[in-house]
């Protein structure tokens, strides 16, 4: 197996992936926290202010300017709701050092440059600099006012907001305005400490490298050495944190200048078999996987009623969420044919063809995992923070395995939570 | 067989002309285990006149018919759909309409053979009647309003409309629905007969194959076709001055966004590739992450990310595009212009040169990451008229006196141009 994973100490694990597919190696570290109203404004800023300069690079265009000439590495940050977990994710990609066009040693400097940006950052009066925090408050405020731009990503958002209300999973990622006020240099400092003696952190490291040199240059690094064990704290997610609901359906509209209305339906998938996992993808697939779909076919090709109609599993929260861009009059319409798609795949009206072709689409993708340095990557923190271990064949055969009855059984366990709409 | 190679990135590319046309690209890529396909015909949304080779008719079609034809070329005799066919294999498939070129394509794991027969398939016998053309054009339409409300593809529509007059370029990609509504199965033909003979089209490969077989395989999937003349495109004249130095429409934005631009006068002869190099790094100088210009407006909140930077060419047109978020984005092409100004009164710097031509270069291998990007950049670079591999191999003969010399020619004030959207007002 090219994947392996070790401890270096309690709650910080290094991950190595070998593989000669690319002309990049993919290093990241992942700081995770359960996710909390009152942290996830700190966590977004945090992820932000970290960016902006090192004791080593103290700005961030010192930072840009190092990645430049070390043939345009790039550096990438977000943040990542997973579960119940917010996830800081940072990232940096180099060239492999047998493409360049003069020898250098890429790999040591870049795991330096990324332990650097994390675990170092550039401080003044024991806190981070006043002038980061302030233009990262502004830039951040920008990205949360901004959410209404993309109407399509809006709908699903607010759709999330309302199924989850007052539930981890229901936060917004980037934060809150009435919470980024109160944050000072000192106060995201503080957090900033305490956070890293508590979360949970994987470091990956990704490409055509040596296991063992890459490990003593970890294990070497003064930071790393600085870091204390600790039992993380996090939520594993392969549990459920809350009641799935039977009774009916939450509604909300709401109305902003747009000619495409954006309808999503969040729906809830209560466990059936401890397999179920793999049943909804399955089911998903079937729902509104593709183009063969049972959205895709009767809202779209059928009826004409969508351009894009379409379903999405979200696995580490057991939901599905449906999406539609409608004509705005066409409301009712879709929303009873979507209903009917549900009933339909109650009684088992989809035939083994469909199962079949479900499966075929959810195996490319399993095996497109491998293809994809930064999927990869993802695929294996999945299975870390669900505390279990599927290799990438166990999955494609637990997904082969799955029967048009588990389907049917599952799709009576499937109830619509919340119904949202954005019209004009 | 023509076989290119890049020696620096390790990568090979078997070129075959068939005879009645066809262009076949293969570039093998080794422990991959996806596939791509590709098969393009050098026909977009600004191929609107046109003699066609056969009958020497004249043709003018309506604006989207390039973006119509692609949606109803799935559409099977038997009533089935191809892309259902593909996506039940597990395939992914799909098409997109660019300015220059339609695409038809899939990517796989498993089920090549298959895929590979249904794309030929499908690409090769179209059928279009009454109804299915009438049907089609509630779902374009849906997808037109769709790009409607899309500000960021009205910023780049109202940047077309300051850079040109007359150029195709600035026909929305889809039509719109009145122009769609006089879309017809005649004139889809017409455009099909024309457009999709194999002497028009090229078909780029990615993946681990044997090239000779794979040649073969394609080979005798190919339906016969007598050969046809070279099509005669009929374009509006060249341009030499901007239309308009500045366009802004208010939709529903938190902040507004902006796309400035500078309009090239494009001249065939000269190294396409060079240039393009050459434009990438005075970008990357001008406004890339570590520019003093990025710095300051990052600094006073004026930018909050680095702004996107495309230099798109053809035989048709060429500009440079340059776009992002911004409260003030008049202060940003203030400060921008003040930047190009500096640069081109004092040169550039030579450390700064050598930094971007670095990361310029990083940028142009990491697209060797994965099948599809290889395969869709051949294929684009094919319709450009230029060689992928050269942007990598011609890399060294771009110095700091020949990048000087294609500032002063493309960064000219009087070919620049501004496109805003601004927040609807409260």
């Amino acid at each position: 197996m090219n994947y392996q994973k070790e401890e270096l100490k309690q709650g910080i694990t290094l991950h190595q992936i070998q593989t000669q597919n690319y002309k990049t190696n993919l290093y990241a570290i992942f700081l995770a926290t359960p996710l909390k109203r009152e942290n996830v404004t700190l966590d977004a800023l945090l992820a932000a202010v970290l960016r902006r300069g090192t004791q080593n690079l103290p700005s961030q265009e010192e930072i840009s300017k190092k990645l430049e000439m070390m043939y345009g590495a790039s550096f990438d940050c977000g943040i990542e709701k997973t579960g119940d977990n917010h996830i800081m994710k940072f990232y940096l990609e180099t060239l492999n050092e047998e493409f360049l066009p003069s020898p250098e040693n890429l790999t040591k400097q870049s795991i330096a440059i990324l332990l650097d940006i994390v675990l170092n950052p550039f401080l003044e009066n024991n806190a981070f600099k006043k002038e980061y925090v302030k233009g990262e408050k502004q830039n951040l405020r920008q990205i949360i006012e901004g959410k209404i731009d993309n109407k399509s990503k809006y709908a699903y958002d607010r759709c999330t907001e309302e199924m989850f209300k007052n539930k981890p999973y229901g936060l917004y990622k980037f934060g809150y305005i009435e919470d980024l006020e109160a944050i000072t240099p000192q106060s995201l400092y503080v957090y900033y400490q305490e956070l890293l003696k508590k979360c949970k952190i994987d470091i990956f490291v990704s490409g055509k490298t040596e296991n063992n040199a890459i490990k003593e240059m970890i294990t070497q690094n003064e930071m790393i050495q600085r870091l204390q064990a600790r039992k993380p704290e996090y939520v594993v997610n392969n549990e459920t944190t809350e009641e799935k609901q039977e009774d009916s359906p939450k509604e909300t509209t709401e109305s902003m200048q747009i000619t495409q209305g954006k309808l999503v339906i969040g729906l809830d998938v209560k466990q059936t078999n401890q397999n179920s996992r793999f049943i909804a993808s399955v089911y998903n697939a079937i729902l509104g996987g593709g183009a063969n779909s049972k959205l895709f076919q009767n809202v779209r090709e059928k009826q004409s009623l969508a351009y894009t109609a379409n379903s999405g599993y979200v696995r580490t929260k057991n939901s599905i969420f449906i999406r539609c861009g409608i004509e705005i009059d066409n409301y009712q319409k879709a929303l009873d044919t979507i209903k009917q798609q549900l009933e339909d795949m109650k009684k088992g009206n989809f035939t083994e063809e469909d199962l079949q072709n479900s499966k075929e689409l959810i195996l490319s993708s399993i095996e497109g995992i491998t293809e994809e340095q930064d999927t990869e990557i993802t695929y294996y923190y999945g299975q870390e923070l669900a505390n279990t271990f599927v290799t990438i064949e166990e999955y494609i055969q637990k997904i082969k395995e799955v029967t048009k009855e588990q389907v049917i059984k599952l799709a009576n366990n499937i109830f619509i939570n919340t119904i949202y709409f954005l019209k004009d | 067989m023509k076989v290119i190679e890049s020696s620096k990135i390790k990568e090979k590319a078997y070129i075959e002309e068939l005879e009645n046309g066809l262009k076949v690209i293969i570039i093998p890529k080794k422990n991959t285990k996806k596939k791509y396909v590709i098969w393009g015909t050098h026909f977009g949304s600004i191929d609107n006149h046109f003699i066609m080779p056969k009958t020497g008719e004249e043709v003018y079609i309506p604006d989207g018919v390039a973006h119509f034809l692609e949606h109803k070329m799935f559409e099977q005799p038997n009533g089935t759909n191809s892309l259902d066919t593909l996506m039940a294999l597990g395939i992914d498939a799909n098409a997109y309409t660019t300015n220059d070129h339609t695409a038809y394509l899939f990517e796989c794991t498993n089920h090549f053979e298959e895929g590979l027969n249904e794309l030929m398939d499908y690409v090769q016998h179209p059928y279009f009647t009454e109804e299915n053309v009438e049907k089609e054009k509630g779902i374009i339409g849906q997808e037109i309003n769709m790009y409607d409300d899309d500000p960021a593809w009205r910023l780049y529509m109202n940047a077309m409309d300051c850079m040109y007059e007359q150029n195709p370029i600035k026909i929305d990609i889809a039509g719109t629905i009145e122009s769609i509504s006089k879309i017809t199965p005649d004139v889809l033909y017409k455009c099909y007969n024309t457009f999709y003979h194999p002497s028009n089209m090229t078909m780029v490969i990615c993946g681990d194959f044997q090239p000779e077989t794979m040649i073969e395989e394609v080979k005798k999937r190919l339906l016969p076709k007598e050969n046809q003349g070279v099509i005669k495109r009929i374009y509006p004249s060249k341009e030499n001055k901007i239309h308009k130095a500045f366009k802004n429409e208010k939709m529903e934005v938190s902040t507004p966004i902006f796309m400035m631009g500078y309009k090239d006068h494009e001249n065939i002869k000269e190294d396409r590739v060079k240039k393009h190099i050459a434009i990438e790094i005075l970008l990357n100088m001008v406004i890339g992450k570590s520019s003093k210009t990025y710095q300051e407006l990052y600094t006073d909140g004026l930018l909050l990310a680095q702004p996107d930077m495309d230099y798109e060419f053809s035989d048709q047109y060429a500009h440079i595009l340059i776009s992002g978020t911004s409260k003030n984005p008049q202060k940003v092409m203030e400060q921008m212009t003040q930047t190009v100004n500096k640069m081109l009164q004092n040169g550039i710097e030579e450390e700064h040169f050598e930094r971007m031509r670095r990361k310029v270069y990083g940028d142009y291998v990491v697209e060797y990451n994965n099948v599809g990007n290889i395969a869709r950049m051949f294929l684009a670079d094919t319709m450009k008229k230029v060689q992928s591999f050269d942007y990598i191999e011609k890399f060294e003969t771009v110095t700091k006196e020949y990048t000087e010399q294609i500032l002063e020619e493309v960064f000219q004030e009087e070919n620049k141009i501004l496109s805003i959207i601004e927040p609807n007002e409260k």
